[in-house]
């Protein structure tokens, strides 16, 4: 017996505290009666005592002295330690997406939890636990912990995973643990199928259980330039009829957003994956939802959502021109602009929101702050931007422009595919650089078309001369150096908006980013690090992710679907085995019985109960 | 006076208990008032003077022409009877915040009133060692009582008792009424003698034990060693707990059954009362109920 508390016995120093208090006022008090006669005579009635009451003196002490053991032990909780009672236990607990099937209201994976801890629960005092949870990545979720309470508030704590995992890694730390103690009980709860499951026990928590799912979804524009969705249609318990909806979301003009729904029935057999396809009235769109209207177990895997990359990546565009032509071409051939024109005159510091703003023969008073800058034949130099215009250059005959020789990666990032068409101009702006801007295109050792980054962080592009004066908007090149320019100014952040879960999700971060949040499916808030040029983010639930880029005042708004990864959607699929090497031992652990606080404190109350009733009957009353 | 057990408030009330007893009973005290030895209800037995508050109708009016002095006629049973009242004086009935001694005078004086007032003598003795001292001596008539009862007051509780020595060698008298013994009777020495003895005497004997609360219903618990006041050779040890408490009733009862069964066996009477019990409680409910007020 050892206790958990030993400072608890300090109590039993009132024991010789009340043997000292007894013996000090263990004396006859006198009295004067008025007569000694009925006292004297009781003795002839009085019975004869058997010898153990005769410490009827010291059964109040004794009582007390037993109060005060039991009250000092009850406090030092005395512990006690049963043999080969108790046992070292490994869960192995799956938390794939398939998991999240319902079952009688509740998940597999709430089912599995509940197990174990019903095998926590119902283990002896003494044993260790430890959990490996095997979910996006393999995780040991507590090692060797001792103490019941902990391990199912870390068991409650255990969440849900979406994507496929291999069991590689579990067994592999299953097999650590094994090694170290052979005589470990290794269970594995999960809903799969094990073929060979050596030394482990496999609980598996999976009925059969309807699932539909729809998978593969992709779209395409055909000739007439309608959207095609197609995509499949898997019923993986049983043969059936199901209804295939398409929820399709469109601009119907800048800002305003239309609906269109379609539907469609498919039979398919058992396992058979069945082809859809919606040929719709749209030319574009926002973002579909494909889906099954039936109901089943595992409803992650009904809906598919594809949001429209191009529309993610999309930007707005203020064009500050009298002579939109040239320009406007140039941005409505990248794809992604939603241009606004205006005339010079009517342009004032009140515009703002814009993701680019192009200056065409206008200089503002103030550079906008909130947006990308472009300016072509600017007239007067604006603060902050890094450049100043000097002198109008006008050249009596047109003079040839040249392209950049320089090899650095950006400056070829500039010029790809640039076919170095000659380009005259017949009148330019002198301008002198201040910031560190790239040259592509010059003339006599004087800036042509250069980039860069303004005070405010913003990217900046500067075609110092007038398109009017010059053959560049018709030549081939003009329109690929708009692209690329536009490219560097407007990186594409995301490069795809289907995943599955589990992938990972590669964000361009852009050169005047602050900050990148991501809203999860199940509304996680993540700030990513946008201190490298492209960050990561692995995708770990179902559903529509919305990432906000912030940068300034300026919120751009982004959405990716992860879909759940098709091995995941069979109910009772087969995996690979889980074995353990070796001979399992017998050994057992040390069992601890420390229950016993109850049973002390009772007998601390009893005896002092019965000290007290004892004082009551023999000092008290009759 | 008022400190004094015996005093007017006392007296008061001893007179209007009295009164009550008149209105509820036929008003004689003593059920054996008249003498055992005298039978016939019509044969003169002597003279005595008139008294204030006689029956008139028995004045012997020739002995008036005679003599010129008013006699009253007695004839054999209605002889003048002589109530002696005996109090035992030891320290024991005065001991502690008992108030035996005050019971006892109270009960002594009512007593008296009572057999005053039915113009009996009534005489009171205190028991003082193996000596009966006289402290009212025939004391007849309501005007006497009022004048001699206060001396009851003035009996001093002290030394022991012993009551057959006390009361054999004294005068008792004979078949002319009641004997009354107040005591504590909690003692070793013989009281036996004393009752047979006025028994013998023809006496009617009335035997009173007066107990404290605390000899009733003793308190006392734990390690304690009594004293007894009278002899502090006499003594008692012991850790007093459940089972001597029970000793100790047993003892009690033994005692006061001692006294009773020795009255009932010689055609005695014997009451128990607490110190604390009320006059009212002792004649109106007790004496009534055992038949000494009739």
């Amino acid at each position: 017996m050892s206790f958990m508390y030993p400072l608890g016995l300090l109590g039993l120093i009132g024991i010789p505290v009340l043997i000292l208090i007894y013996i000090i006022k263990n004396k006859y008090t006198e009295q004067v009666v008025s007569s000694t006669y009925l006292w004297n005579l009781s003795e002839k009635f009085l019975k004869k005592r058997l010898p153990i009451n005769k410490l009827v003196g010291i059964i109040s002490l004794i009582l007390q002295i037993l109060a005060v053991l039991f009250i000092s032990v009850a406090v030092s909780r005395p512990v006690f330690i049963i043999p080969d009672s108790a046992n070292d236990y490994c869960f192995v607990l799956d938390c794939s997406g398939s998991m999240n099937m319902q079952e009688n209201g509740r998940t597999r994976l709430e089912a599995a939890k509940s197990e174990i801890a019903e095998v926590i629960d119902e283990s002896k005092k003494g044993s260790i636990y430890t959990l490996v949870a095997v979910g996006d990545s393999t995780e040991v979720v507590f090692e060797a912990v001792d103490s019941k309470e902990r391990a199912l508030l870390l068991l409650n704590g255990i969440e849900q995973a979406y994507t496929s995992n291999a069991f590689t890694d579990a067994v592999g730390v299953a097999q650590r643990y094994f090694n170290h103690n052979p005589s470990v009980k290794t269970y594995l709860f999960t809903d799969k199928t094990f073929e060979e499951n050596r030394n482990v026990q496999v609980i598996n928590v999976a009925k059969s259980q309807e699932n539909y799912a729809v998978s593969s979804v992709g779209y395409a524009f055909g000739a007439d330039g309608k959207l095609t969705v197609h995509g499949k249609v898997t019923s993986y318990e049983s043969a059936a009829e199901l209804t295939v909806k398409l929820h399709v979301v469109y601009d119907v003009s800048d800002g305003i957003s239309g609906t269109a729904e379609y539907s469609q029935k498919v039979e398919v057999q058992k396992l058979e994956a069945v082809d859809f396809t919606f040929v719709c009235e749209q030319t574009g769109f926002r973002y579909f939802e494909a889906s099954v209207s039936e109901s089943d177990a595992l409803a992650l895997d009904n809906k598919v959502t594809v949001f429209n990359i191009e529309y993610e990546n999309s930007y707005t565009a203020l064009l500050v021109s009298d002579s939109p032509f040239y320009i406007y071409a140039a941005l409505l051939s990248s794809g992604n602009a939603r241009v606004e024109v205006i005339s010079t005159e009517k342009f004032n510091a009140d515009y703002s929101g814009y993701d680019l703003y192009i200056f065409d023969s206008y200089s503002p008073e103030a550079l906008p702050r909130d947006g990308a800058v472009w300016f072509f034949n600017p007239k007067t130099s604006v603060a902050e931007s890094g450049f100043t215009v000097q002198d109008e250059v006008e050249l009596a005959a047109g003079r040839e422009l040249n392209y950049t020789s320089s090899s650095s990666t950006f400056a070829k990032t500039l010029m790809r595919d640039i076919v170095k068409d000659k380009v005259y101009v017949a009148k330019y702006k002198k301008c002198g650089l201040y910031r560190n801007f790239t040259t592509v295109l010059s003339c006599d050792g004087n800036p042509m078309v250069f980039t860069g980054t303004n005070s405010y962080g913003n990217r900046e592009v500067v075609f110092a001369f007038d398109l009017h004066f010059s053959n560049f908007p018709l030549l081939a090149d003009y329109a690929t150096l708009s692209g690329n320019l536009l490219g560097y100014t407007f990186p594409t952040v995301i490069e795809n908006a289907s995943y599955y879960c589990g992938e990972t999700l590669l964000i361009n971060v852009t050169a005047n980013c602050d900050s990148i949040r991501v809203d999860s499916p199940l509304n996680k808030i993540v700030y990513l690090d946008t201190s490298a040029a492209v960050c990561e983010f692995t995708l770990n639930e179902v559903g529509a992710y919305k990432i906000t880029m912030i940068s300034g005042e300026t919120e751009r708004v982004f959405n990716v679907y992860s879909s759940l990864p098709e091995e995941e959607r069979v109910p009772a699929s087969k995996a690979s085995a889980f074995s353990l090497q070796g001979e399992a031992g017998n050994k057992k652990l040390n069992g601890i019985y420390d229950d016993l606080l109850p049973f002390f404190i009772m007998l601390a109350l009893l005896f002092a109960a019965d000290w007290m009733v004892y004082c009551y009957e023999q000092y008290q009353l009759r | 006076m008022s400190g004094l057990p015996i005093n007017e408030e006392f007296l008061q009330q001893v007179e209007l208990l009295q009164t009550l007893i008149k209105n509820n009973v036929a008003g004689q005290f003593g059920g054996n008032h008249q003498s055992k030895s005298f039978g016939s209800s019509s044969e003169f037995a002597d003279y005595r003077d008139y008294i204030s508050g006689d029956d008139i109708t028995k004045i012997d009016w020739n002995a008036y022409a005679r003599f010129d002095k008013l006699y009253l006629k007695l004839y054999l049973d209605e002889r003048q009877m002589h109530t002696r009242i005996y109090i035992d004086a030891s320290r024991s009935m005065a001991y502690g915040k008992s108030k035996k001694d005050e019971q006892a005078l109270k009960i002594a004086a009512t007593l008296a009133y009572l057999a005053v007032n039915e113009m009996d003598k009534v005489s009171v003795y205190v028991i003082h060692g193996d000596r009966v001292e006289e402290v009212i001596t025939a004391m007849l008539g309501k005007d006497a009582y009022v004048n001699s009862i206060g001396k009851l007051n003035e009996i001093s509780f002290d030394g022991d008792s012993r009551i057959s020595e006390a009361i054999l060698p004294s005068t008792v008298g004979y078949g002319d009424g009641m004997s009354v013994i107040i005591s504590d009777f909690l003692t070793d020495n013989n009281f036996e003698d004393a009752v047979n003895y006025l028994v013998g005497k023809k006496r009617d004997v009335f035997c009173i034990q007066i107990l404290s609360e605390d000899e009733l219903n003793p308190k006392a618990r734990g390690k304690l060693h009594f004293f007894d006041c009278e002899n502090s050779d006499k003594f008692y040890r012991k850790h007093i707990a459940k089972d001597i408490i029970h000793a100790y009733r047993q003892a009690l009862e033994y005692a006061t059954g001692r006294i009773r069964d020795l009255c009932h066996s010689r055609g005695a009477q014997y009451m128990l009362v607490s110190a604390h019990d009320t006059m009212q409680d002792i004649f109106f409910e007790r004496l009534l109920n055992m038949g000494v007020l009739k």
